[in-house]
């Protein structure tokens, strides 16, 4: 599922309070038909893989310590950490002997992303979150990643949601889409009946469109 | 000058630079103790922060002739002696390790500390394996000033009868003894500077690790 939306629609809002560091003032969250507040946060996180904006690496651990962040918050053994961390890593299209030990401000834009994906596949989460994690790389490495991307959901064959104000990206990857407008749910479709929608908020992305790519969608 | 006279003040430099050590290292203990302390809790406690920094920012502003002239008069913390000596340095000392505490915390990025959260760690994961090791060359250099300052600091500790080096000192200044005075002064200078070296030592250690 694609959130969509401006900035300030509560796209992040509403991940963030999937995981908990929200907690809403009304109504209720239901992963897999139980209600989350009544779970451990904590808890809740570590089960939750959160791609956050602008990676969140930390910058005093190498990379195969960012890696395995969460299977350490489980105290897995040493081994099994860095057995994990170097599995994801080649999972991500990284190679871990060269970029393992590595620290993150000696990574690329496209490599930073990557850890911070395998970072949130570490134990294998039920649930994945997004929030815009391409927006900050060039076209075509943008293009690798979501399809990267796409991959990866089958591999782990896992629910996610994914923020973004990119129509071409959520068209690419979106099973459904989510249309939101300063904190409401617009329209909620499957990308094929996006192109249709004449609600305001979607119109206005469909004209940020090419005319001619369009037309020729439609026809 | 007579070999006796420069033996036996030889060992009174001797004797007073140790007391001198004990006063600087002790308070300044404490105050890492206190000022780190205070400082995460005022990370989480933005009142705190607030109250906890005004108090240091009062204290550091008194003269610290008239900060040891204070204590004095005051029972059971107060008197002649050291412990009110190394209370007094104390205070002294809190304020450059508590800002630097505060503002090391609190420069740490965002994202980082988002994702650190939203990664499933608990208030003290987040201190313990994020905050505090990249906030540590900030506090470190907070330590280093305070240290450094409290070296000179510990010197007027002699007028209240606390010993150190500042006994020499006064002395010489007392009797127009200029030989006395740089006894005093000379071990306080190659004091400061070690411990300035030390610091800096220690916080190229940190850097590369």
């Amino acid at each position: 599922m694609v959130l969509l939306g401006q900035s300030g629609s509560g796209k992040t809002t509403a991940l963030r309070l999937i995981n908990r560091m929200l907690d809403p003032t009304g109504g209720s969250i239901c992963i897999e038909g139980r209600d989350i507040s009544g779970l451990d946060p904590i808890e809740l996180r570590r089960s939750i893989g959160y791609v956050i904006q602008d990676f969140g690496l930390m910058p005093h651990w190498t990379v195969e310590q960012n890696v395995a962040l969460v299977p350490r918050l489980r105290c897995w053994d040493a081994g099994s950490q860095r057995r994990r961390a170097q599995e994801l890593l080649e999972q991500v299209g990284l190679d871990r002997t060269v970029i393992g030990p590595r620290r993150p401000y000696q990574l690329s834009g496209g490599q930073k992303q990557r850890v911070a994906v395998a970072r949130a596949l570490a134990v294998s989460p039920g649930l994945l979150l997004f929030d815009e994690p391409f927006g900050a790389l060039d076209p075509v490495t943008r293009h690798e990643m979501q399809q990267q991307f796409l991959s990866l959901r089958e591999q782990y064959d896992v629910a996610s949601v994914f923020v973004t104000h990119d129509l071409l990206e959520a068209l690419t990857i979106a099973t459904r889409i989510a249309v939101l407008d300063r904190g409401r749910l617009e329209a909620l479709v499957p990308p094929s009946e996006f192109l249709t929608l004449q609600t305001p908020v979607a119109r206005s992305f469909l004209e940020t469109l090419p005319d001619g790519l369009l037309n020729s969608r439609i026809s | 000058m007579d070999p006796t006279v420069l033996k036996i003040l030889l060992h009174e430099v001797i004797n007073l630079t140790l007391d001198h050590i004990v006063l600087v290292a002790v308070s300044c203990g404490c105050a890492v103790l206190i000022g780190v302390g205070v400082g995460i809790a005022g990370t989480r406690h933005p009142h705190m922060r607030r109250v906890s920094v005004a108090i240091a920012s009062v204290l550091q502003t008194i003269p610290s002739l008239a900060l040891f002239g204070f204590l004095l008069p005051i029972p059971l913390i107060g008197g002649i002696g050291k412990h009110t000596a190394i209370l007094c340095l104390i205070l002294y000392s809190l304020l450059p390790i508590l800002r630097n505490t505060i503002v090391g915390i609190a420069s740490v990025d965002r994202p980082v500390r988002e994702a650190a959260v939203a990664m499933g760690m608990t208030d003290r994961q987040l201190l313990r394996l994020v905050e505090l090791p990249l906030a540590a060359p900030t506090i470190l250099a907070g330590i280093r000033i305070a240290l450094v300052t409290n070296i000179g600091t510990a010197v007027i500790a002699a007028v209240i009868g606390a010993g150190g080096l500042g006994v020499l000192i006064f002395r010489g200044v007392a009797s127009v003894n200029t030989m006395e005075i740089l006894a005093g002064a000379i071990p306080a200078a190659i004091l400061a500077l070690l411990a300035d070296a030390g610091m800096s030592l220690l916080e190229r250690k940190m850097a590369q690790s």
